[in-house]
């Protein structure tokens, strides 16, 4: 089976800043995958680049096996994603920006929007002007939610979601899996990480640091010494960014 | 698969964000053409009229650097197309700079881009909308105008081709704007950019038109002059604008597929680790923000006045040796030059009255952007931070005028050897100050009601601008002329200034500052 995501040695400068600096990733069909790292480690930078919206500046990364520079728009009908700060069209209500963005891929099925509209109780109506920033994440969220894309990129998508709408986003993640789909996900929101994600992409200043599911990374914390088996993905985290 | 793929749906949501503007700035502009053609009728009704106004400022140095040849001035299409030319070409173009940058980098600097093209997009399609949302705008604007013309009784042809002109000198304006939006990271700067553009358009024919011409082809703003609809009727300039449009719209597209979605071509370089002390304090940080525009400015009226003092030496001459404009001018002043300056100045003050429209708005365009609340969580009051914006706009737009003014004295003693100039037109310039301020207090007070409000500020500049050309031919009733504070400040270096309508324009200022800090004070952030 080939990857879905497949990064490797990846570099990205904008001027004399170095944001990439060898980054590796590699995401399997039917994966959820965790990108992890800390503020400006390059994870919105990584996942521009695999949007096409950025040209990497070295290294090579594939979705589905082509250059997202040169086939976006081709690769977008198979992906859907969403931001983490969503800046919508101020006089657009959020119905409108949902069924426009849509109609870029042909239509969203209406039977599953209104359904996520439902779920995330969202009020269609309101000016983007007047949404509430975690209400603003939910139109993105609709949006991509209810397209059928392989592949969804999620780059801290439930940063403004309270814990209701929270739990709501992880059933759909889970429906995703179970259509055999594809979902790389960043977070800073450890603990959903951890129930959701099967493997895992820690970086760090632009390069990969680890990469493995939970139990590799408990294997590399033993050889350093600790206890792992009690050690959630947090201390992990905290012990394999200390190092 | 195309780069163009979503141009359609991006175009009807283009149009759909922009269902109100385009309706409004459709009737603005065709109005405009038609208070041109409705003015000129009445006024220049017979042969015997048109022929006098021909005889009073054919050839005419000081207005056609103005406003352009004045060869067709013995027909009445002739004097409307002259007329109308420059200030509807301008304004048109202003149109499409910010259509174009509205639906391209200003959607990119906000991020949207990103979401519009991970849903199918393609790379291409945002700015290729762009540009058709501006071009369908400026064609109803051509045919908008053309009808106004034959409606009012000129013949069809000249019409359309003067219709043309003007769209078409936008039209080339919008495809510089999309190759601008590809260079810079900020909206704003990019409208900058294209502003300088359009001012030198303008200053290279003026130079053009009093110096031999040949400056004039190398503007688009010339293109449409030589034109001369109703006095020659030449085609062809036209297809210099389509050429100028297809090269910069081939170049903008090219850029476009070569760079990063989110960066111009200029990357933002680190700065320092440190704030300097200077934007520590409120007004400092206030200061900063402002600092590029207010140089930007500065550095365009300058070079504007600059130029306007290097051909002051001809023109004095000229003026001198015609016996109908010594008569045209002599009601003013004895001196025939001083006129010309003082007239020239209060252009200079109504393009500057834009940058103080800008810069006492900045706070809006702050509380636009969801920045204020980040500032004003701080312990800094809300009066005191717009009010620190108003100071510097004020200060700004005082010094800028004077050093216009004083540009236009060394411009002419660079020319003449003889600056004696200098330092009157330097004090002449302060005197256009308290139009300009109060101008900005009306803009401040409109932000005080509601930053959605501020707008109309643009549109009061553009009645001012309106009423000063209508009333430089004495064809407007006087309490219509005396709506403008611009038509308050006295002609220096011209006559002698009296300081009452001075004290009078600084305290309503001063006033209408007051009121609207004070309705800011009391409204909720956006
Ligand atoms: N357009 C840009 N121009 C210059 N530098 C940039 C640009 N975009 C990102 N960077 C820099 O690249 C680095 C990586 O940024 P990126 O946004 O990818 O981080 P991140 O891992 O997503 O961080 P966070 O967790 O805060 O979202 C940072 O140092 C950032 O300053
Ligand atoms: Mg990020």
């Amino acid at each position: 089976m080939s990857a879905v995501i497949e990064v490797s040695g990846l570099v990205k400068n904008f001027g004399q800043t170095r944001a990439l600096d060898g980054l590796d990733l590699k995401v399997e069909k039917g994966q959820v995958h965790g990108f992890l790292g800390p503020n400006g480690s390059g994870k919105s930078t990584t996942i521009r680049i695999l949007l096409g919206l950025i040209r990497a500046s070295g290294g090579e990364a594939l979705l589905f096996g082509e250059d997202p520079w040169r086939n976006a728009v081709g690769l977008h009908r198979r992906l859907a994603y969403v931001p983490g700060d969503v800046n919508l069209w101020p006089n657009l209500t959020g119905g409108e920006t949902i069924d426009m963005l849509g109609s870029l891929r042909g239509g969203l099925d209406p039977k599953r929007k209104q359904e996520l509209v439902e779920r995330f109780e969202l009020d269609l109506t309101k000016k983007a002007a007047a949404y509430s920033k975690g209400n603003r994440q939910k139109v993105a969220l609709i949006a991509a939610l209810a397209t059928d894309a392989e592949l969804f990129i999620f780059d801290e998508p439930t940063s403004g979601l309270d814990p209701l709408k929270e739990a709501v986003f992880q059933d759909c993640v889970r429906e995703i899996i179970g259509r055999g789909d594809t979902i790389l996900l960043s977070s800073h929101i450890l603990r959903q990480l951890e129930h959701l994600a099967d493997t895992f992409t820690i970086i760090r200043r632009g390069a990969t640091v680890e990469t493995g599911t939970l139990h590799d990374l408990r294997q590399i914390a033993r050889s350093a010494g600790r206890d792992p088996d009690s050690m959630s993905l947090e201390d992990l985290f905290l012990s394999i960014y200390r190092q | 698969m195309s780069g163009f793929t979503g141009t359609r749906q991006a175009l009807l949501f283009a149009l759909k964000r922009d269902r109100v503007i385009i309706p409004v700035w459709l009737v603005g502009l065709i109005g405009w053409m038609a208070m041109y053609v409705v003015s000129y009728s009445g006024l220049y009704g017979t042969q015997a009229e048109l022929d006098a106004l021909y005889k009073s400022v054919a050839g005419n140095p000081a207005v056609e650097a103005m406003s352009g040849p004045t060869g067709g001035l013995r027909s009445l299409g002739g004097a409307i197309a002259w007329d109308s030319t420059p200030a509807l070409s301008i304004i048109c173009a202003v149109y499409a700079m910010f259509s174009v940058i509205r639906h391209s980098r200003a959607e990119e600097e906000d991020a949207r881009t990103d979401l519009l093209l991970a849903s199918g997009a393609g790379r291409l399609a945002p700015l290729a909308a762009a540009l058709i949302v501006t071009s369908i705008v400026l064609a109803l604007a051509a045919i908008g105008f053309s009808l106004v013309l034959v409606i009012g009784g000129l013949a069809a042809a000249p019409s359309i081709l003067l219709a043309l002109g003007i769209t078409g000198f936008a039209l080339v304006i919008a495809s510089t704007t999309a190759v601008f939006a590809q260079v810079t990271t900020k909206a704003r700067a990019a409208r900058g950019l294209v502003g300088v553009v359009i001012g030198v358009s303008w200053l290279m024919r003026a130079i053009g038109d009093t110096s031999g011409g040949t400056l004039t082809w190398l503007s688009p703003l010339g293109w449409v002059q030589e034109t001369r609809a109703f006095w020659g009727d030449r085609w062809w300039p036209l297809l210099l604008m389509v050429l100028a449009t297809a090269v910069t719209v081939r170049l903008s597209f090219w850029l476009l597929s070569r760079r990063d979605i989110g960066s111009g071509l200029i990357q933002p370089r680190p700065g320092p680790a440190h704030a300097s002390a200077s934007i520590l304090h409120p007004l400092g940080f206030s200061f900063r923000i402002q600092r590029a525009t207010i140089l930007g400015w500065t550095a365009m009226l300058c070079v504007y006045g600059l130029a306007i003092g290097t051909i002051g030496d001809n023109i004095e001459g000229i003026l001198e040796s015609s016996s109908a404009f010594s008569e045209a001018f002599a009601s003013l002043s004895s001196n025939l030059l001083d006129s010309y300056f003082a007239s020239i100045l209060t252009v200079i003050a109504l393009l500057g009255a834009g940058f103080t429209i800008s810069a006492v708005l900045r706070p809006a365009a702050e509380e636009n952007r969801d920045r204020v609340a980040l500032l004003l969580a701080e312990p800094l009051g809300k009066v005191r931070w717009v009010a620190g914006h108003v100071l510097i706009a004020w200060i700004a737009s005082a010094l800028m005028i004077a050093a216009a003014g004083l540009a236009i004295g060394i411009g002419l003693g660079l020319v003449s050897g003889d600056f004696s100039q200098a330092p009157t037109l330097f004090a002449s310039g302060f005197v256009q100050a308290p139009a300009m301020w109060l101008t900005g207090s009306l803009a401040l007070l409109l932000f005080g009601i509601s930053s959605r409000l501020t707008p109309i500020a643009w549109g009061l500049l553009a009645v001012f601008v309106l009423i000063w050309t209508l009333a430089s031919f004495g064809n407007l009733p006087d309490w219509v002329v005396d709506l403008s504070p611009f038509s308050h400040t006295p002609a220096a270096p011209a006559v002698s200034v009296s300081p009452e309508p001075l004290a009078v324009m600084t305290g309503i200022a001063v006033l209408l500052t007051a009121m609207g800090l004070f309705l800011w004070r009391r409204r909720d952030l956006a």
